[in-house]
């Protein structure tokens, strides 16, 4: 019993780190822009098959075949990563300048329909591009399984655990510590008088773009190894993890990591009891932190203005 | 100012031609036969295509022996990317828009049985050439006008195998189920424990997980503690192949059958070669079963060279074929006697086998349990199972 509850928790951790990512990444531009993109989904699966479109071309392997795990070194999966997240973060300011700004701070919620109907457009051209079966990605540091206190854990697991606790990490000490970090948050507290102080809001806004598209990417490509590049995978993780920022407080990026972390142990911990529950509890859990802390576990009180 | 007319020729001109267009109309007029399945979304899509392929392969085959009552075959083809709504809104526009006489479909269980009430409705015929649910060609047995024929392994006869095998290979009596939540694998465990209980068995662990998970690890932990040392996985290719992976985080190697499923490529890509070839799963036609078989291979694979799932191009290519047969025999394409002809088909020779008088009021399927046998993945290819168990197998352990 304790080993197959470790088992789903090392399970719960990894998909809970994605969960994490695609978290931090709604909570970035909420608290910039107060705009959510809701296509954030299609950038995670976007980001997987650019990711491995990038390795299929750095290894010369002709598009469309399947690759061994050998065959890609690591210099050119860190070279594959960064296309991911790059183009994915140049996309997503094509998304802020297309389908946000122009409703960003209006009264309204067009920036809904508008991010919405990028996602939809951007999942059209992949399927008409890579087309709608799963591929399977080489995970970074191979496939073998590790054995840790008798439960089985992938490379790649230990990967997004890891990287998730270190983005969370950086992008803590980026918004206390650095003038980067402040202006941002001068930003999300108040657009207008950061603009008087001098700070460039477009700037601004157009980089919590990137950095919440480029977060996108990154989540696609670490979860590709695991549940295989797939243009509709991008679906249930945004949702999920869209959750998770829910729970956490969608304004606290520390409380969006650690909601994403929950949802993903949840999930795990469902299946081992009835996994047809499993989406019903999940969702049931969020409405019901919801109904008591309508701002999420860590989320400060939004007050609208009149 | 009728004698302009007749002066000019115009009338003759008018009636040559409404003659004329009459005649290359009905030349023109095809016999449509809809194909509504997969061919590119799910782990099974590698059987649609090849069915598509096997029908069309058939059409042209007899249309070059002169057609069926002085017209052409055609195949009709939609993509059902297997989502039931879009199988269902391929369905209505086969049979209302493009008014087919037939219908071939689909890859996944699933859907068959989200659109088979419209054809049964609408008095058409169906042969299924993949989806292997019993329940599709036992649903409208009731009625004595069972629209609904298959050339495939059903499900019943391949869990028939399946079960008999893992009676006798189980050592600790203990075996388990792992399903998928789709049409298929839930009906799938509705045979399963019926045929088990026909051995005086009930599973000791029965699991589902859902068709596009990629982690089974904790249902696989609860099997693994139940103690069973058997089990039957019953999805898709990919899925599969995951349950596999998971298998191998919890370091736990039962004795692992499945269905023809696993026939599909993405099982043995995903779960790769060390994993993949301990599956044992149910298989039927192969490429060298017949020579006609070998030789619509090789036509097939001359003109599709990516073609992998050669036993659905078969199943499809007879598919067509009975239902040719079944047009001439009826000489007309009118649904209902078709539907009789069908179940009166005398002996026909087909690519997988020479059928003796395939269907019946009472069975609707061409191939049965005799038909197949055990195979698994070796070094890139499909090869036939056996070991002691298999060879003490006899009819009567095939319970079904």
């Amino acid at each position: 019993m304790i080993e197959a509850l470790l088992q789903a928790l090392f399970s719960g951790l990894a998909l809970g780190g994605a969960y994490a990512l695609v978290a931090l990444g709604f909570s970035i531009t909420f608290t910039t822009t107060k705009t959510l993109n809701f296509s954030h989904g299609d950038f995670v699966s976007a980001g997987s098959f650019i990711g491995f479109t990038a390795m299929l071309l750095l290894t010369g392997a002709p598009l469309g075949s399947v690759i061994d795990v050998l065959a890609v070194g690591m210099s050119q999966q860190l070279v594959a990563l960064l296309a991911a997240i790059g183009v994915m973060g140049v996309l997503g300011i094509a998304l802020y300048a297309t389908a946000v700004r122009p409703f960003a701070g209006k009264p309204g919620m067009a920036w809904v329909m508008s991010t919405i109907g990028f996602g939809i457009i951007l999942q059209s051209i992949g399927l008409a591009i890579w087309g709608p079966a799963p591929v399977k990605v080489p995970a970074a540091l191979g496939e073998g399984v590790i054995r840790i206190f008798g439960a089985g854990v992938r490379s790649q697991e230990l990967l997004l655990i890891g990287v998730a606790i270190v983005v969370m990490l950086v992008f803590d000490w980026v918004m206390r510590k650095t003038m980067i970090g402040k202006a941002m948050r001068a930003v999300a507290h108040d657009r207008n008088v950061a603009s008087l102080m001098g700070i460039n809001v477009n700037a601004v806004m157009l980089g919590a773009f990137f950095v919440s598209s480029g977060l996108a990417g990154l989540s696609g490509y670490l979860l590709a190894p695991i549940a295989s590049a797939s243009l509709f995978m991008g679906l249930g993780t945004a949702l999920k993890g869209f959750s998770g920022a829910m729970v956490g407080g969608l304004t606290n990026p520390r409380g969006c990591v650690i909601g994403g972390f929950v949802m993903g142990i949840l999930e795990s911990m469902v299946n081992l009891w009835q996994a047809q529950w499993r989406e019903i509890v999940m969702f049931g859990v969020v409405i019901l932190v919801l109904a008591f802390r309508p701002n999420g576990l860590f989320g400060k009180k939004l007050v609208e203005k009149v | 100012m009728l004698n302009m007319f007749k002066k000019s020729g115009l009338i003759q001109l008018a009636v040559a031609a409404a003659v004329g267009m009459g005649a290359s109309s009905a030349m023109a007029q095809e016999i449509k036969i809809g194909y509504n399945s997969d061919m590119s979304a799910s782990g099974s899509a590698e059987f649609g295509l090849s069915a598509l392929w096997g029908a069309q392969q058939a059409a042209e085959d007899i249309n070059a022996a002169g057609g069926v009552l002085g017209k052409k075959l055609a195949i009709v083809a939609r993509d059902d990317v297997a989502q039931p709504p879009k199988a269902i809104q391929n369905t209505n526009e086969l049979l209302d828009n493009e008014k087919v006489v037939a219908l071939i479909g689909s890859a996944n269980s699933g859907n068959v049985m989200a659109w088979l009430h419209l054809p049964q409705q609408k008095k058409i015929p169906v042969v299924s050439p993949i989806a292997t649910a019993t329940d599709i060609t036992k649903r409208y047995e009731a009625t004595g006008e069972n629209y609904v024929f298959r050339v495939s392994m059903i499900d019943r006869d391949q869990i028939a195998l399946l079960v008999a095998y893992a009676v006798k290979a189980t050592k600790n009596k203990k075996i388990a189920f792992i399903a998928d939540s789709t049409g298929y694998g839930q009906q799938g465990l509705k045979d399963l424990n019926q045929v088990l209980a026909l051995h005086g068995m009930k599973p000791v662990a029965e699991e589902k997980f859902g068709g596009k998970d990629t982690d089974m690890t904790s249902q696989l932990s609860k099997i693994k503690e139940s103690g069973a040392d058997t089990l039957i996985i019953y999805g898709l290719a990919d899925a599969n192949a995951y349950v596999l992976r998971s298998m191998e985080k919890v370091n736990y190697f039962p004795v692992t059958l499945g269905s023809w499923a696993n026939v599909n490529t993405p099982m043995i890509q995903l779960a790769g070669p060390k994993l993949g070839e301990k599956l044992i799963f149910t298989a039927s036609t192969t490429e060298n079963s017949t020579p006609k078989a070998s030789q619509l291979n090789s036509v097939l694979l001359k003109k599709h060279p990516k073609m992998t799932a050669f036993v659905t191009a078969a199943q499809s290519y007879d598919s067509v074929m009975l239902l040719a047969t079944a047009m001439k025999q009826a000489g007309t394409t009118d649904g209902a006697k078709v539907q009789r002809a069908l179940e009166s088909l005398p002996t026909t020779p087909g690519v997988i086998k020479t059928y003796d008088k395939p269907f019946s009021k009472t069975n609707h399927e061409a191939l049965s349990v005799s038909d197949f046998h055990l195979a698994r993945w070796k070094d890139g290819r499909i090869v036939s199972y056996e070991d002691d168990i298999t060879r003490t197998l006899k009819p009567a352990d095939l319970k079904k």
